[in-house]
């Protein structure tokens, strides 16, 4: 820099703003220690867990599969997919467990119902009974009101075992967060008002005002045969959402052709699936895994369904 | 063919022909993105969205570190006055380059199975962080080619008691570029702590130390360009460095409002980040300055055209919608929705995209040919234009759509992506495809015409002077030079939307919109901000460059009549120059 009149202002000043920048710096990393001191009582991952399975896991499960390359934590992410941060809060423990295996379909009230069966479950979520989990979780209501068994956008990512747990676990840390506020509650009214407001008219529970991606059918009301009461079933418990009616390997093994046929095990043994395997797979269905499939991930449906309804749903099966 | 003046300057030119590649891949991915957001069903299971996301934000860095580095190559040995030391480092950083940039790709295709490379605690393929995606083999790879980069400017670079800002801005640059990626190189295991440290590696190299290499690259390229001495630039680049760390280094806070940091960030980050588009004005009005007092007509428009809008855009994007969302009342709402995505496209492609495209427009010709304007210079103006419209169109769909977006989801609390938000958002989605769709054909443009651009010397043939078929803007007088006052208002235009920008997001504070529901003033707010912005953005770029334009009728008017040329226009008018 010249110096216009022989006076040299400039480099005092340089120096001047160069020292303000190192107050800044001093200002900025006293601030940055005060953040993640322990008294601020920021809930931290080493101190949650859900069932067996901590949250610490569950982060490391949430980045390996890139989750915000859509959905956003936080806030931060990809705005391609709901927010995660308070998922837990609202949808609650047994309407993920019921969600997350095949990400496929919506889960409907059965499916919660089932994963509530699960003692583990029912613990964390601190409630037993579905009226009693819908008025804790209300997310979890309108969600299996509004979509319960149609298909979602979301790519089936084949959890492996515990992976699901994990994220759970991991879902309910970030909810016990404190994120100052964030994201703003809403108070523009009930939900039936609300969806009122976008659409200009009500929208009845069970359908959107959009046309809804491609439904897996509503049962019909009467159904004559024994196969024809088993395709509804499937429909209601929301099997399809893991088991492909056709070829299609989604979580559990797909379903045609299957009755009959040979299948090889997890432990190299080999079982013809007949009656009796079928029954023992909806009931205990840890008790024998499929090669090439992961282990535990189907609820036991035990209570849930009771022999003749199982035996229509065999009977279903045999058909395809 | 005639040299450059340096014989080490040509290895940027691979720099810069590395940079075509990734610029049109990333472009063709960003496409592929548009086209999932209509179709969410597209390519799903064989490449999610979230992969060919997080290889559209890897490429979107990589290849502006590759035209950053082809820049600072090329403009290293004028600088020095004397060779790049140890090319052969630099021929190892060019494969490096390449070799991590494509390991990056195949490994980010792991996050559909889940594979993160878990060894010794650290994800060592791909670990899932938005803008740091990259595993730790990846990391590692990048950090050894900073290291050569840091080398390599500072043993070619003169000893420091020589050194003037731009040598200061550029060294400065190289080294925090490689201290700030170590912050991304450990696994934090709070979610909190994470985000608090991702966002030193994304704030301080956007903020802290691209920002520093775009202003010290901006003044070389002026001197460059106008054939002014560094002495003319320096002062605007270290007050332009100044003033990016005094607002920048606090300012990053604004990151730290909702991911379970403390509230008192609010208010730093609120007033400091509030700061930061200071330098940025400063940085818009050397460049209409430096532009301006020197009356030499524009010997090479394209590189002038990019750089004008790389300063522009970085006002506009990053300054004006960077400040809409700056403070903790306006970024509650917009945080975590589609609102942000209009600020990123415009701060990111917009500063530095166009800057490395203007650079490798001033260096590749100069490298092929050995003389900086002569070349066909239509296709590189018409590529400009149809980046420029198709960035400032991809902003406006996503700022329109993501008000839609922040009404229905967070003052209507509707979650349902699928059922309530998707379907809301599909016209916006369109249009996010259609203005990338002309922002594709820009970008093809630009990579055709560098690749192909001075192959042939003797075909190249100096402008016609004045052009064929010039005609002055008759009907607006666009052809009168832009004088400083016109220009700050132009300026001030666009403040003033950016504010109806800001008070629309701060309208969803309000009763009426919050507690009833009314989503009549935000949506008026933003229909005429957003639009409002970028159609004045849009056109004091027209006319900025239509002043520039004035040069050449001004010259040949004085041609014409005999008289000698208007002062500074000699060197320029001599063909052989």
């Amino acid at each position: 820099m010249s110096c216009p009149g022989g006076i040299c202002l400039e480099p005092g000043r340089r120096r001047r703003a160069l020292i303000l920048l190192g107050l800044m710096m001093l200002v900025f990393i006293v601030l940055s220690g005060f953040s993640f001191i322990k008294s601020r009582g920021q809930v931290t991952p080493n101190t949650v867990t859900f069932a067996a399975h901590h949250a610490t896991d569950g982060k490391r499960v949430f980045q390996a599969y890139g989750c915000m390359g859509c959905h956003t934590i936080v806030g931060n992410g990809a705005y391609f997919a709901p927010d995660l941060t308070k998922e837990y809060q609202n949808v609650g423990p047994a309407w993920l467990a019921a969600f997350l295996p095949s990400a496929g379909s919506w889960p409907t009230e059965v499916a919660v119902l089932t994963q509530l069966q699960n003692k583990d479950i029912a613990e964390a979520a601190g409630v037993d009974n579905i009226e009693d989990y819908y008025q804790k979780y209300p997310g979890a209501k309108t969600r299996v009101e509004r979509r319960g068994g149609q298909n979602t956008f979301m790519p089936n990512l084949r959890f492996r075992a515990n992976e699901v747990g994990q994220l759970i676990a991991f879902l309910k840390y970030t909810s016990a967060m404190n994120t100052e506020g964030w994201p703003p509650a809403v108070k523009t009214g009930p939900l039936p008002a609300r969806l009122e407001r976008l659409y200009g008219r009500s929208v009845a529970p069970g359908t959107t005002a959009a046309p809804a991606p491609a439904s897996t059918g509503q049962p019909t009301a009467a159904a004559e045969s024994p196969a024809e009461r088993g395709a509804q079933h499937v429909q209601t418990f929301g099997c399809t959402a893991c088991h492909s009616p056709e070829d299609k390997k989604i979580i559990g093994p797909p379903w045609r052709g299957i009755y009959g046929s040979q299948e090889k095990l997890a432990d190299g043994t080999t079982v013809t699936v007949d009656d009796a395997y079928i029954i023992e797979s909806i009931l205990k269905p840890t008790a024998k895994t499929v090669d090439g499939y992961p282990e535990g991930t189907m609820p036991t449906y035990e209570g849930l369904l009771n022999d003749e309804q199982i035996q229509e749903i065999i009977a279903y099966i045999k058909t395809l | 063919m005639s040299k450059p003046k340096y014989q080490t300057q040509r290895l940027s030119l691979r720099f810069f022909m590395l940079m075509l590649v990734l610029f049109i891949l990333q472009v063709g991915l960003g496409m592929v993105l548009a086209l999932q957001h209509s179709d969410p069903t597209l390519l799903a299971g064989t490449l999610n969205f979230n992969t060919v996301r997080s290889m559209h934000l890897n490429l979107g860095i990589l290849w502006i570190l590759s035209g950053f580095i082809g820049a600072i190559l090329f403009v290293g040995p004028l600088l020095s006055r004397r060779e790049l030391a140890a090319p052969w480092l630099i021929k190892f950083l060019f494969c490096a380059l390449i070799v991590a940039t494509g390991w990056n790709m195949f490994t980010q295709v792991f996050a559909m199975q889940g594979i993160a490379g878990w060894w010794a605690g650290q994800p060592w393929l791909q670990e899932g962080l938005e803008y740091i995606e990259g595993g730790r083999i990846f990391d590692t790879i990048v950090l050894i080619g900073f290291a050569i980069l840091c080398y390599v400017v500072l043993r070619t670079f003169p000893p420091l008691r020589e050194w003037n800002e731009i040598h200061w801005g550029l060294g400065i640059g190289v080294v925090a570029l490689m201290v700030v990626w170590v912050f991304g190189l450990f696994y934090v295991p709070r979610l909190d702590l994470q985000e608090y440290f991702r966002w030193f590696v994304v704030h301080y190299w956007v903020e802290g130390v691209w920002e520093v290499i775009h202003i010290s690259l901006i003044g070389i390229l002026i001197v460059l360009l106008f054939k002014v001495s560094v002495k003319e630039v320096g002062y605007a680049v270290f007050w332009g460095v100044v003033l990016v760390w005094l607002s920048g280094l606090i300012g990053n806070a604004h990151h730290y409002f909702w991911v379970g940091t403390p509230e008192f960030w609010q208010f730093w980050g609120s007033l400091f980040s509030a700061l930061e588009p200071l330098p940025l004005v400063f940085c818009f009005w050397h460049i209409y300055l430096d532009a301006h007092t020197n009356q030499k007509p524009l010997e090479n428009a394209p590189a002038f055209y990019f750089i004008l809008g790389s300063v522009v855009l970085e006002q506009v994007g990053a300054g004006i919608l960077g400040f809409t969302m700056t403070f903790s009342l306006t970024n509650v709402w917009s945080h975590g929705t589609w609102v942000t995505p209009a600020h990123g496209h415009l701060a990111l492609f917009g500063t530095f995209g166009m800057l490395v495209i203007g650079a490798a427009y001033y260096a590749i010709p100069v490298l092929r040919t050995g003389k900086a304007g002569h070349f066909d210079q239509r296709l590189g103006k018409l590529a400009f234009w149809l980046v420029f419209i198709g960035v400032l169109g991809l902003a406006l769909a996503f700022a329109l759509g993501g008000t839609v977006q922040v009404y229905i989801y967070r003052t209507l609390g509707l979650d349902w992506f699928g059922g309530d938000i998707i379907p809301s958002l599909s016209i916006y989605k369109i249009l996010v495809a259609v203005f990338g769709f002309v922002l594709t054909i820009g970008a093809g443009l630009i990579v055709y015409d560098l690749s192909t651009l001075g192959r042939q010397p003797s075909s190249v043939a100096a402008p016609a002077f004045p052009p064929a078929g010039f005609k002055p803007h008759a009907v607006t007088g666009w052809s009168r030079p832009l004088s400083g006052f016109e220009a700050g208002i132009w300026l001030t235009a666009m403040w003033v939307f950016g504010f109806l920008i800001t008070f629309n997001l701060l309208s969803f504070n309000l009763d009426v919109v919050r507690m009833q529901g009314n989503p009549t003033l935000p949506y008026l707010l933003a229909g005429i901000g957003y639009p409002g912005l970028f159609l004045t953005t849009l056109l004091f770029v027209w006319r900025f460059l239509a002043s520039m334009e004035a040069r050449v009728t001004a010259a040949a008017a004085s041609m014409a009549a005999g008289g000698p040329p208007a002062v500074g226009l000699t060197q320029a008018l001599s063909p052989a120059s």
